[in-house]
């Protein structure tokens, strides 16, 4: 027998979204519109932004969905409403682009406005709310996002957002776009790599030798401490004194601004969350295994590689989810400083005060970001399922 | 057999193990008791080299230890400990195959033999084989413990309080599984512990440590009828001493020719026994059976209590 209740069973969360998504129905704009990039642009509704069946239908669409959201409580179906929802805002948005831009004017410049990225945002938190609930394994929520990936890749390539500002930003710099995106995966993961290298040896060293760990522990989280620019700029002065004095630094790329480093201080930051969760994860395999695992005559190499790398494993990754989402974000800084990557656009479009070039740089920094923690959140509970 | 010869261990200017000697002969089982601190589990570790000693020697089968690399010497000596330090990540009969996989044994021995090992300590290995430690009763695990310290049949067998961790009534059966395992096998135990009862069950000889010191290493009997210091004679305990005594003998020591009324007594039951169930009857005597059933004679409260105390 279900309890009685007196009025409607109202979601908690699920309300919340059904008034932000009235709110971005009623009361925002759901694109903007531009005459060039850089002038300020004015908002246009979603009745005024779409031929009038699509968005009565896209309206009605996000209207049910947020009833959903309020009042239905089978995960599955609140998921799928959040799919849905997104399915008819995301070529809608693109649609609209079309429709608004005068024929043959190729300086307007539409893009999404509050509107829309309020509506993204519901049905985003609503598909993320009702995935949580349905507490899916982490195979599963890799096919998750490997599906999401997907599908606005599908979007990408069929042309349905050409129209947008966006991606009129893009098409201009398609080429320094991969560049960037190389330079700044290689800034993000080169530096994890270079911290795995020195963290990993270093934490399984400070937890053999008690007398090191304290000392080295305090030298990271110093430099931890150090904002980066600031690190940034510290180390331009040694580089570039290393590359005046040796011909073979400087033959090998090493300059006082430019990638070396945005590396080397990426990979600074990289090492306290390594050596310390390194430490961390050595600390609490029980001591009575380790002393088992001597007992039985497991070599120091075996019981490090048999015994204590896989019970400290989830730690471990723990420690390199962090620095690989710090460093996607961090990594944006490095533009600062000529190093390249996505803070490039973002560094460019605030001088230029063109906010849909901040975006070009921005959004794929999240997105990458936000892939790499459920990659490795996956990862982590992977490990812990076998340890 | 093991020889232990002024075997110290000092840490800075503390001696933790002070000059022990003794020697445990093949099959039998030695038990160290003594308070907590005494150095018991320095001196069970320094064995299997765990602790390097610093004065004296360990042979075993007249071997030096010291001959031996430490990690070979430690795969041919079994090591129980407090807690079992199971591997959390690895299932039941991987745990077992540990040492046999150290040792390069091929695959088909190593299941032949966990599958055996299971057996005998009664885990069906249909079931248990796959479950992961934490999927274990406390008694279950004590088992794989014990099961995966014999897997490469070591001659000798290191335990550092075994059944530390259990209750009461799982301790007994344990206890009395280990026993008839041993006899079974015929290995070799140091058992270390600080109950003086599970001394006394399964010790062929006791070894009473106090404050690095080895004060007595003796037979049971001897440590109750003849305790070296007072510190043995408090640590038996002055209350149980005849008690114990009377578990040590068997029935065979009280046996008067006649018959008797009541329940008989198997003959290979022990003085302890025959006395509470002559106090719960409450006769004077009982008559006792051989394995067959035949009565061989009876058994009377005087003639067990004249057992209960040292010889004159
Ligand atoms: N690694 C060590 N360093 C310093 N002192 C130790 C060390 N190991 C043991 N001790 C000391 O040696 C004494 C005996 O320890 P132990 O052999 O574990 O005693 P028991 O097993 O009888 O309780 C204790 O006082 C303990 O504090
Ligand atoms: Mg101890």
């Amino acid at each position: 027998m279900r309890p009685l209740r007196s009025g409607l069973p109202l979601d908690p969360l699920g309300s919340v979204i059904a008034i932000l998504i009235g709110v971005a129905l009623l009361a925002a704009p759901f694109v903007t519109y531009r005459a060039n990039r850089i002038v300020s642009g004015e908002g246009r509704m979603l009745a005024e932004a779409l031929p009038v069946l699509v968005a009565a239908a896209v309206f009605a669409v996000a209207f049910g969905a947020g009833l959903a959201a309020a009042l239905i409580r089978n995960p599955l179906a609140r998921l799928a409403a959040a799919l849905v929802g997104l399915a008819a805002i995301f070529p809608a948005v693109g649609l609209s682009a079309v429709f608004l831009t005068p024929s043959g004017n190729s300086f307007a410049r539409i893009s999404p406005s509050v509107g829309f990225w309020l509506l993204t945002l519901s049905f985003a938190l609503l598909a993320a709310d009702s995935l949580t609930r349905l507490r899916l394994g982490p195979w599963a929520r890799l096919a998750a996002l490997a599906t999401a990936f997907g599908a606005v890749a599908l979007l990408l390539l069929s042309g349905a957002w050409d129209g947008l500002s966006i991606l009129k930003e893009y098409a201009t710099r398609s080429d320094s776009f991969w560049r960037e995106a190389r330079q700044h995966l290689f800034l993000a993961l080169g530096s994890l790599a270079a911290a795995c290298l020195v963290g990993l040896p270093l934490g399984m060293l400070c937890h053999r030798v008690r007398a090191l760990r304290a000392g080295i522990l305090q030298a990271l989280n110093v430099i931890q401490t150090i904002p980066s620019i600031a690190l940034f700029g510290l180390l331009m002065v040694p580089l570039g004194t290393l590359a005046a004095a040796s011909p073979l630094a400087a033959g090998l790329g090493i300059r006082g601004i430019g990638a070396a480093p945005a590396l080397l201080a990426l990979f600074l930051y990289s090492l306290l969350p390594i050596v310390a969760n390194t430490v961390l994860g050595l600390n609490q395999v029980p001591a009575v295994v380790v002393d088992a695992a001597r007992g039985m005559g497991l070599s120091a190499r075996q019981r490090l590689v048999q015994i204590e790398i896989p019970l400290s494993l989830p730690i471990i990754l723990a420690g390199i989810r962090i620095v690989l989402v710090q460093n996607l974000g961090l990594a944006t800084v490095a533009a600062l400083i000529g190093g390249g990557g996505f803070g490039t656009f973002v560094f460019q479009g605030i001088g230029q005060s063109a906010i849909d070039l901040v975006l070009l740089g921005a959004i794929p920094t999240v997105a990458l970001s936000f892939a790499a923690a459920i990659i490795l959140d996956a990862a982590t509970e992977l490990a812990k399922g076998s340890a | 057999m093991i020889e232990i010869e002024h075997l110290t261990r000092r840490y800075g200017s503390t001696v933790v193990v002070d000059d022990v000697s003794l020697r445990v002969e093949e099959g039998a089982i030695a038990v160290v008791v003594g308070t907590s601190g005494a150095g018991k589990s320095t001196l069970l570790r320094m064995i299997n080299r765990l602790v390097e000693p610093s004065a004296g020697r360990v042979l075993i089968d007249g071997q030096d230890t010291r001959t031996v690399p430490e990690d070979e010497l430690r795969h041919r000596i079994g090591y129980v400990i407090q807690g079992y330090g199971l591997f959390p990540h690895r299932t039941v009969a991987e745990n077992i195959a540990t040492v046999p996989r150290l040792l390069g044994w091929g695959s088909k021995r190593i299941a032949a033999r966990v599958n055996e090992l299971l057996d005998l300590f009664q885990l069906d290995p249909a079931e248990f084989a796959r479950k992961f430690p934490h999927q274990l009763s406390g008694g279950q695990q004590q088992r794989v413990g014990v099961a995966r310290a014999l897997a490469a049949r070591p001659a000798l067998l290191l335990m550092d309080e075994p059944f530390g961790a259990l209750d009461a009534v799982i301790r007994a059966k344990a206890q009395e599984d280990l026993l008839a395992i041993q006899r079974r096998l015929g290995t070799t135990i140091v058992l270390v512990t600080h109950d003086m009862n599970e001394a006394f069950q399964l010790g062929d000889r006791i070894a009473v440590m106090d404050q690095a010191r080895l004060l007595q290493y003796a037979t049971p009997t001897e440590l109750l009828t003849r305790p070296a210091e007072d510190f043995v004679e408090r640590l038996v305990g002055t209350v149980e001493r005849p008690f114990r005594l009377l578990s040590l003998t068997g029935v065979q020591a009280a046996l008067e020719p006649g018959g008797a009324e009541g329940e008989p007594i198997a003959l290979s039951d022990n003085l302890q026994n025959a006395l509470s169930q002559l106090v719960w009857s409450g006769r004077e005597s009982l008559p006792v059976a051989d394995p067959n059933g035949v009565i061989v004679g009876r058994i009377s409260v005087g003639g067990i209590l004249a057992h209960g105390r040292p010889p004159a």
